[in-house]
C-alpha cells in the first residue's frame, strides 16, 4: 500500500487523469503557511 | 490537515483508490478565482469535466473525512443522475461510518436518490423517519420535515 497521497499539481493533468481513470477529481486548497 | 488527517493510512488509501487529488496553493491563479477561494483548508469535489459539486472549508478530522469525501463523490453521481452509483456510496456512509457528521445529510440525499430513480415517495418517508428517529433536531430532518406527510 501506498504511504502518501499520489497528488497532481496541474488541473488538465488532474482532469485527464478523472477522464481515464473514471474517477472525480479533489481540489484541495492549502496554504503552506 | 497534512499532521493529522492526510497521513492517516486509510485516509491514503481512500483517497488513492477513489479520487484524483489535485493540491494547489490558496493563491494559485486562475484556479482561486474561479473556485472564489476565501480560506483554507477548502476541498472541493468535481467531476471530469471540472464541475464543482461539493465544498467543505476548514479542517476535517481522519473519522470524518472518507465520509465527507464519499458524499462528495456520491453528490457528482447524483447530479448527474446516476443515481445508483449514487446509492452506494451513501449506502457506504451509513454503513461504516454512521455517527459522522455526514452521515444525516446521506440519509436525505438517499431518500432523494431513491424517489428520483423509482418514482415511489417511499424513500423520501422513511429518510424523514430515520432523521426524526436519529437526529430530531437536527438540520436534514428539518429539511426533510415535509416528506412525513407522504
Amino acid at each position: 500500500m501506498e504511504n502518501k497521497i499520489t497528488r497532481e499539481s496541474q488541473m488538465d493533468m488532474a482532469l485527464s487523469r478523472a477522464r481515464s481513470e473514471n474517477k472525480p477529481v479533489l481540489l484541495d486548497f492549502f496554504n503552506p503557511g | 490537515m497534512d499532521t493529522v488527517s492526510y497521513p492517516d493510512k486509510k485516509v491514503i488509501e481512500f483517497i488513492n483508490n477513489s479520487l484524483i487529488s489535485l493540491r494547489v496553493r490558496y493563491d494559485a491563479q486562475p484556479m482561486a478565482t474561479d473556485f472564489n477561494l476565501k480560506w483554507t483548508p477548502t476541498l472541493i469535489i468535481l467531476d471530469k469535466e471540472g464541475k464543482e459539486h461539493h465544498r467543505t472549508v476548514g479542517f476535517i478530522p481522519a473519522e470524518e473525512l472518507i465520509p465527507s469525501l464519499l458524499l462528495g463523490i456520491a453528490k457528482v453521481h447524483f447530479d448527474l443522475n446516476e443515481f445508483k452509483d449514487a446509492l452506494s456510496r451513501l449506502e457506504k456512509i451509513l454503513s461504516d461510518f454512521p455517527k459522522s457528521g455526514s452521515a444525516p445529510e446521506a440519509i436525505y440525499l438517499k431518500g432523494v436518490c431513491l424517489y428520483k430513480d423509482t418514482k415511489n415517495p417511499k424513500g423520501l418517508k422513511e429518510a424523514y423517519e430515520q432523521l426524526q428517529a436519529k437526529y430530531p433536531e437536527g438540520e436534514w430532518t428539518k429539511r426533510a420535515y415535509p416528506y412525513r406527510l407522504l
